[in-house]
This record gives structure tokens, C-alpha cells and sequence, in this order.
């Protein structure tokens, strides 16, 4: 079936950077909202506060309390979400197409007049420091919060969480602070895709964010890596040892990136790839291996991640090293061809899910700053070529690596 | 099967919380969920029953095959072998090797994987259509696994790790300890992943007699969510599967005989924090009660519910929830929460009191219309979804015989009231003891 798409992007007179797709037939629509701040705009001994914001901006609103608020989002059967990353947050919404005005109506009266109860505010510095302590029984996330500053440096390596003595330094004023220094329309992204009507959905847009925040500044600034090669065991009484090691990467609008993106995926990504042939199916040593990448806005960072029983821990170690470390040799046009179809077909396949649509044009607005259409994306892909491949794995060594290791015990090697 | 690795992001946004609702009015929307798809249903000479769902909105197609074996269907000293097998189905078949299976998915870009739970073994894929046929062959094949000698030891280390993996998660050994408790002489008490003991002695010879006892027409349905032609797919199954030796089905499933309501404790001083499951009977998966009580327990423990405002919004602990674990013959209300070692009473407590208040005073028309409206969105969200219209599919067939349109389920829906909760409270009372088990750094409660 031919389906038809239809991109638009505007920078609206209030300071809202809007973008849609127009997907027929979709009889959803998702919208994602995104506020330019994040963990790294925490003040250093604030650590924890965003996360803190992110929870408590929805607990009520000059107009509604707390549950007011959110039976107002129920009325309309809007399934509403957010999340706190390094560089910012994200507010969303799926619904049914009749109501994304009215359940934008409601997202703008959050964002723009939250009351932050100084009871909310408690409670929710209370249960973060609960969260804390749920984090030491989720070993893989535990990883990853612990090689995130040497991987990224004492801004972007922060934790949600931030840590218990920040958590209790932190005060409503702080969160109103917070707020009134990065909520603005300036700094704000709005995307949409589905069942969605453009007109509408600007004049709307438009009208809703007009004012919001006009005495603050607009920056949107990317924020730079901070990278520290080394070695980090931390020990934990578990079954598993989990290895965690990164390497730094390209950021998302480079023009390596497909490239980049291309040997990941033959990497670790499918149970084809180099990692889980050889980790898990030739020598049956994890359960979980696999490699990702993750990206702030100025860089990128590449991971590889297991997890083994301690007595095979070495062993794993090496078998994953081996890999990185010859990442360069055996690539065959297969390979080439079995990485980029993998991609391109995921475009099809999860792109059939509104939400999903959402979630990457916003992504496209952070990084590239404007959306990508999904058949440049398929071209960026297509393009790559073994001597792509070789070039880039000449020019981007990967011998500056920072490893942790959690669990009962630490290796033998780590060269 | 494949643990996945950890979901692709632009920054670590993590969920915090999401909530959905409630509308009054949102029913008489006509066709906002009419995607005017069809149902092709069929079953091969040999037994094997096909459901179809043609999606002409779409532009992929999921597909696979459920089988209808689990853990509970296991004796003890195999406990783990359904889980163990469905790992071994993409090792190798008399027409490919294990390099060859993975290889021909990712060839495709296929979206694939494999999953056991306590009565089901799942295998899919989901492809752009013009790879389904390919696809559909792949997983086809794999249902004839040789279970490959020269893969059963590595394999089974790989289900070890899967285990130990397991053990360092709380809310998995909880859900076992649940089971264990609950279901206590029955092969539902048994962990999917069957333990050491049962896995290590497991020898390839047993394995493969299981499979030839379990994977047959009788016992398995095809199904398939897409962009697909019907009548295309029709040819190609019996071409595929149509030629598998038919067998009588297995044996019916002894219902379980629950316990007798108690405690049961288990001290493991590695977690930080306690986890806490309050259960009690509920209706099964086909019972006509199990939409009354889904709605009852999105209401006292769901998104905008009675213990996020009152539990979790109190500060007592941050991730405490309520809802139905249900099996073909058996079900459970779970109340399940972690906290802080020393805040493990006040949560039972205050879990204890909402579930008192909301047995004494009843479900409002408000809270009963908001969980109504989020089901809602999520069908229309879910009939976007070949992967997981595919899931739903196969479901209905293996327990209703047939397709369920989406309208339907939706008027089953619709049907809840706060009287209709009431009612349900007297068939399936919360008011009794309930079985209580508690796992983590304290031996609490005692008997």
C-alpha cells in the first residue's frame, strides 16, 4: 500500500519550533513536546533536580490540583507520558484525533502555570530517594549509572536520580527556579505525527504557547563530552557480573553517522551479529550481550554490555574485546548489505506505530534540526560503502575505552 | 529468547510515569476504531488452525506460530524444558544450521524473537510484506528443529546465565515465589525457566521427545497480522505446515487445587529493598468476570488509580500496583508493591487499607468511565500494530476458538459499572485472608 506522508516544519512567532507528519489513514496521534534543559542545566549541587521538576510539574496547575489535572487528561483518553534526559525533557501524548487540542490545551497549562504544591514537592524528593535504593536492586541500570561519568563527564554523565545528599538539598524554590529558567517557548520543540491536522494544529500551537517565558533567553546550545578512558570495578554481591565499556562516537548529524550506524548494527544488533555469534551462540558465555549507541546532542557515545556468571567473566571479557578490537576485518558485501536492510526495514515496520513517528521526528528536530524525511534516511543508508565502512574504522580507533565491571568479582585482564 | 539490548535513545529518558482515562462520552464516537480490517480463519487436513487479519492500512506483516505448551505443562524433573526448547528451535532444522536461521531473519530485517510463558510458546517475526512469505518459511522450518546435538551443551549454558540472570532481579523471583506459594504441588508453581537443577542433568534426547510430543498441528496456530493477502497466505501455509503428521492434542490440564491463603517468606539479604504480593482467586482468562475485574484492578492499583494517590503519592514507596495474573483454568488479584525494608508494614498496611475502603464503599462512575477510556486509545494504538495485532490474535484462537473484533472487546468494556464491580467483589472476595508472600532482606512477615 502507498502510504501517503506529509512533513511540515515551522518556527512559530511565539518561539515554538513545530514539526508534523501527516500520516493517512492513522487514526491515532501522538505529540511529543520537547523543553530544551535536562540533567546537565542541573546546578552541580542540585544533582537530581530535573528529574525532580519532570515529576512534580503535573501535580497540579494554577486552575486544577493535582488530580483535577490528570482526570482532565482521562476525559479526554489522552495517554500521557514524560521523561528527563541529559540535554532535556519530554512531555507526551497519544489520543484520538478529536481531542489532541484539547489535550495540548492541557499539556500548555501544565507546562506554562504549574503550582508545584509544597506537599508534592515533598513527596516527590521522598520517593526519589526511595528510587535510590530500588537502583541497587537493577544491576544493569546500576551499570550504567556508574560508567556514565566517566563516559560523559560531570554534566552530561549525570544520573535522574542525582544522589541522596543533592536529593536533600533540594528545595521548591529550586524547583520553581529550575522551571522558570528553561520553560520557555524559545526553548521548546513541538512534534506530531499521525492523524494530525497542520492548520489546526499550529493555530492552536500558535495561541497556547504565545507569551510563555518571554523574558528568558532561547539557548539550545549542545553541551560537550567530557571523555575518561579507564577501568572501574565496582563490587556487588550478585549472581551476575555485568561488563559495561564504551568508546566515544560520532554525533547524529555527522555525515559518517550512517556509516557508523551501519557497523553497530552488524556488531551487536540481531542475533547474526559478530557479538551474539560469538559470545552467545559459539561459546554460550552470556545471555545479554549486545552493543548500542546513545547521543547527546554534540557526540556520540558507543556501548558494548554483558552479562555473565562470575567463573566466565575473562572469558567474556576477551571474546568481547576480540570483536571490537577486529571490527575492522571480514566485511563482506553480506554483512554490508544484512546491516543496512535490518535498518531500513525497522523504518517500515516500527514506523507502522504513530507513537514511534513521534518519537523520531522529535529526535530529528533535537539533532538535525529539522525532521528528515524517512526516504533520505533510507538514502543516507543505502549509500554506504565497504570502503566507507574501512575508512571510517582507520580513522576512529577504538583504543581509548572506559570499562566498568559490576559484580561479585573483578577480572583478571582488562587490556 | 534474545534479551534486548538496551532500547536505541537520543538521551536516557526513562518512563516516569504515564497516565490514561476516563470519558464519558468517547463510546459514541462511531468508527474511530473501525479500520475495516477482516478475519480469515481456517484449519489445515492436519489440524493446524490459521487466523488472518488483513490490514489494509499498513505496509508490513507479523506472523508466527503459538504453541500451546509452557511450564505447566512439564513434570517436575523437566521443569524448564519449554523454555529450554524454544531456544533449541533456532539451532538448526534438517534444511538449516543455527548460522542459517539468524542469518535468514536478518536477511529479511525482520523483527523476530521467541517467548515461554507458563502455558504458551510463542515465535514471530515481523517483516515489510514482500518478506513475509520468506519469513513464514523460516519459522515454519524451525518448528521441525533437529535439536543439533553439537549446539545442546552451549545452549544450555546460555539457559544457566539465563537463570543466574533471573536470580538478580526481585520482581521475577517474586512472581515465582507467588506461584510457588499459591499453586504449591502444581506444575503452575514451577519457574519457566525451570532452575540449575532441573536444566543441568537435562539431556538432548529428552528434549527432543518433548518437542515431538508438543509441536504438532494439533497443538499449534498460525497466525498472521498484516498487509497480506489471505488466500496467498492460505497456499502457503499448507504448502509450509500442511504436510506435518497430525496428532491427537495433548492431554486436557489438571486445574490447579490453590493452597490454603498464608505466608510465605523468603529471606534474601542481597536486595535492598522488600517486595510484597498481596493475591487473591480471580477469574480465569476466558471467564466473563475477567473484564470486571481487569477494570476493578486498573482502579485500585492502575495509572490515576486509588494506590497512586493514596500509596505512592503518600510517600509510603514509589512502585506499588494492582492487577489480574490469569491462567486458562485459574486466575489471581495481585497487590503487589517494593519499599524500604523498614516501611514493609506500612505499605501492607496501606495496601490493606484500599483495598478495605475500596470493598466498603465501592468504585465511583468517574473511575470506572476513565479506565473504559483508556482501553479505548489502546485498541486504536494496538490496531496500528501488525506485531501486536498478530499477539492478540493468536490469543483469542487459542482461548475463544476464534478472532475477537476489536468492537467487541470494546463492549465487553463497556459493560463494566460500578455495579457490575460490586457484584464481582461478592463472586471473588478480597475480604478473606489473602495469600501474602514477602522476599528480601527481612524474614518478615512471620506466620
Amino acid at each position: 500500500m502507498e502510504r501517503t506522508e506529509t512533513y511540515h516544519h515551522l518556527q512559530l512567532d511565539c518561539g515554538v519550533e513545530l514539526a508534523a507528519i501527516e500520516i493517512a489513514g492513522r487514526k491515532t496521534t501522538t505529540l511529543e513536546i520537547r523543553v530544551f534543559g535536562g540533567l546537565a542545566a542541573e546546578p552541580p549541587d542540585r544533582l537530581g533536580l530535573a528529574g525532580i521538576v519532570e515529576e512534580t510539574i503535573g501535580k497540579g496547575t494554577a486552575e486544577k490540583n493535582a488530580q483535577e489535572l490528570m482526570d482532565a487528561f482521562d476525559m479526554i483518553g489522552a495517554q500521557v507520558s514524560s521523561a528527563v534526559g541529559r540535554e532535556s525533557m519530554v512531555f507526551r501524548f497519544s489520543c484520538l484525533p478529536e481531542y489532541v487540542e484539547q489535550a495540548l490545551a492541557l499539556q500548555a497549562e501544565m507546562l506554562r502555570t504549574p503550582s508545584f504544591p509544597e506537599d508534592f514537592c515533598g513527596v516527590a524528593l521522598e520517593l526519589a530517594q526511595q528510587e535510590l535504593t530500588a537502583l541497587d536492586d537493577d544491576p544493569g541500570e546500576l551499570a550504567r549509572r556508574l560508567i556514565a561519568p566517566r563516559a560523559y563527564g560531570p554534566l552530561l554523565g549525570r544520573h535522574e536520580l542525582g544522589t541522596r545528599e543533592s536529593l536533600r538539598r533540594i528545595t521548591r524554590e529550586d524547583i520553581i527556579s529550575y522551571w522558570r529558567r528553561h520553560f520557555s517557548a524559545k526553548r521548546m520543540t513541538v512534534s506530531a505525527a499521525g492523524a494530525v491536522d497542520w492548520n489546526r494544529l499550529r493555530i492552536a500551537t500558535e495561541r497556547l504557547f504565545a507569551g510563555f517565558g518571554e523574558d528568558q533567553g532561547g539557548d539550545r546550545g549542545p553541551i560537550p563530552i567530557d571523555f575518561s578512558p579507564g577501568h572501574e570495578h565496582h563490587p556487588k554481591n550478585i549472581e551476575q557480573e555485568h561488563i559495561l565499556f564504551c568508546w566515544p562516537g560520532l554525533s547524529v548529524a555527522d555525515d559518517d553517522y550512517p556509516v557508523e550506524r551501519l557497523i553497530l548494527a552488524a556488531l551487536g544488533e540481531g542475533m547474526s551479529s559478530r557479538l551474539f555469534t560469538t559470545v552467545r551462540e559459539q561459546q554460550g558465555l552470556a545471555y545479554w550481550v549486545s552493543a548500542w549507541d546513545e547521543h547527546p546532542r554534540n557526540g556520540g557515545m558507543i556501548f558494548v554490555g554483558a552479562a555473565t556468571r562470575p567463573e566466565h567473566v575473562d572469558q567474556t571479557y576477551q571474546a568481547i574485546l576480540r570483536e571490537v578490537e577486529r571490527l575492522e576485518a571480514d566485511w563482506t558485501e553480506e554483512e554490508l548489505d544484512r546491516a543496512k536492510t535490518g535498518l531500513m526495514a525497522k523504518t517500515c515496520t516500527h514506523g507502522e506505530l504513530t507513537r514511534a513517528r513521534a518519537a523520531e521526528l522529535s529526535g530529528d528536530l533535537f539533532y538535525y534540526g529539522r525532521p528528515l524525511p524517512t526516504d533520505e534516511k533510507i538514502d543516507l543508508l543505502a549509500r554506504v560503502t565497504l570502503d566507507d565502512i574501512r575508512r571510517y574504522l582507520s580513522a576512529h580507533p577504538r583504543d581509548r575505552r572506559c570499562l566498568l565491571t559490576l559484580g561479585p568479582v573483578p577480572m583478571k585482564a582488562t587490556g | 529468547m534474545f534479551a534486548h539490548a538496551r532500547p536505541r535513545a537520543d538521551e536516557s529518558h526513562r518512563l516516569r510515569h504515564s497516565v490514561a482515562g476516563r470519558p464519558h462520552n468517547l463510546a459514541s464516537q462511531g468508527d474511530l476504531l473501525n479500520t475495516k480490517n477482516s478475519f480469515t480463519t481456517h484449519t489445515l487436513a492436519n489440524g493446524l488452525r490459521l487466523v488472518i487479519e488483513h490490514m489494509p492500512q499498513v505496509r508490513s506483516a507479523a506472523g508466527g506460530f503459538l504453541v500451546r505448551t509452557g511450564s505447566r505443562d512439564e513434570p517436575s524433573e523437566l521443569a524448564g524444558v519449554s523454555h529450554f526448547l524454544e531456544h533449541m528451535c533456532f539451532k538448526g532444522t534438517a534444511n538449516r544450521t543455527c548460522r542459517e536461521i539468524t542469518l535468514g531473519f536478518d536477511r529479511l530485517g525482520s523483527t523476530y524473537n521467541a517467548y515461554t510463558s507458563k502455558e504458551r510458546t510463542l515465535y514471530y517475526g515481523w517483516v515489510r510484506v514482500e518478506n513475509f512469505a520468506a519469513q513464514l518459511e523460516l519459522l515454519a522450518d524451525m518448528m521441525c528443529s533437529t535439536i543439533p546435538p553439537e549446539e545442546f551443551e552451549t545452549e544450555k549454558q546460555v539457559i544457566l546465565d539465563e537463570i543466574a540472570r533471573s536470580a538478580d532481579q526481585i520482581e521475577h523471583l517474586v512472581y515465582d515465589l507467588i506461584h510457588e506459594q499459591v499453586y504449591a504441588g502444581h506444575p503452575l508453581a514451577w519457574p519457566v525457566l525451570g532452575t540449575t537443577e532441573t536444566i543441568a542433568p537435562l539431556s538432548r534426547d529428552r528434549l527432543y521427545g518433548y518437542l515431538t510430543d508438543r509441536y504438532h498441528p494439533a497443538n499449534m496456530i498460525l497466525g498472521v497480522a498484516g498487509a497480506v493477502d489471505p488466500s496467498s497466505i492460505l497456499e502457503l501455509a499448507d504448502r509450509l505446515c500442511g504436510r506435518w503428521p497430525a496428532k491427537p492434542p495433548r492431554a486436557e490440564r489438571k486445574p490447579p487445587s490453590p493452597a490454603p491463603p498464608g505466608h510465605l517468606t523468603r529471606l534474601i539479604d542481597r536486595f535492598q529493598q522488600q517486595a510484597l504480593v498481596l493475591a487473591w482467586p480471580a477469574p480465569s482468562e476466558t471467564h466473563p468476570d475477567r473484564e470486571t475485574a481487569d477494570v476493578f484492578g486498573s482502579i485500585l492499583g492502575g495509572h490515576n488509580s486509588r494506590f497512586f494517590w493514596n500509596i505512592i503519592q503518600a510517600g509510603i514507596a514509589p512502585n506499588v500496583a494492582a492487577g489480574r495474573v490469569d491462567y486458562e483454568d485459574s486466575g489471581l488479584m495481585i497487590c503487589w508493591g517494593f519499599a524500604e525494608p523498614d516501611r514493609a508494614e506500612a505499605l501492607l498496611e496501606a495496601m490493606q487499607n484500599e483495598i478495605r475502603r475500596i470493598i466498603s464503599e465501592g468504585v465511583t462512575e468517574d473511575e470506572v468511565a476513565r479506565v473504559k477510556n483508556r482501553i479505548r486509545t489502546g485498541l486504536a494504538l494496538e490496531a496500528e500494530s501488525p506485531y501486536h495485532r498478530f499477539g492478540q490474535l493468536v490469543s483469542d484462537i487459542d482461548l475463544f476458538g476464534r478472532p475477537r473484533p476489536v468492537e467487541e472487546r470494546l463492549a465487553e468494556v463497556e459493560a463494566v459499572t460500578p455495579t457490575r464491580i460490586t457484584e464481582y467483589l461478592e463472586r471473588w472476595p478480597m475480604s478473606g485472608s489473602p495469600w501474602l508472600t514477602s522476599l528480601g532482606p527481612r524474614e518478615w512477615p512471620t506466620a
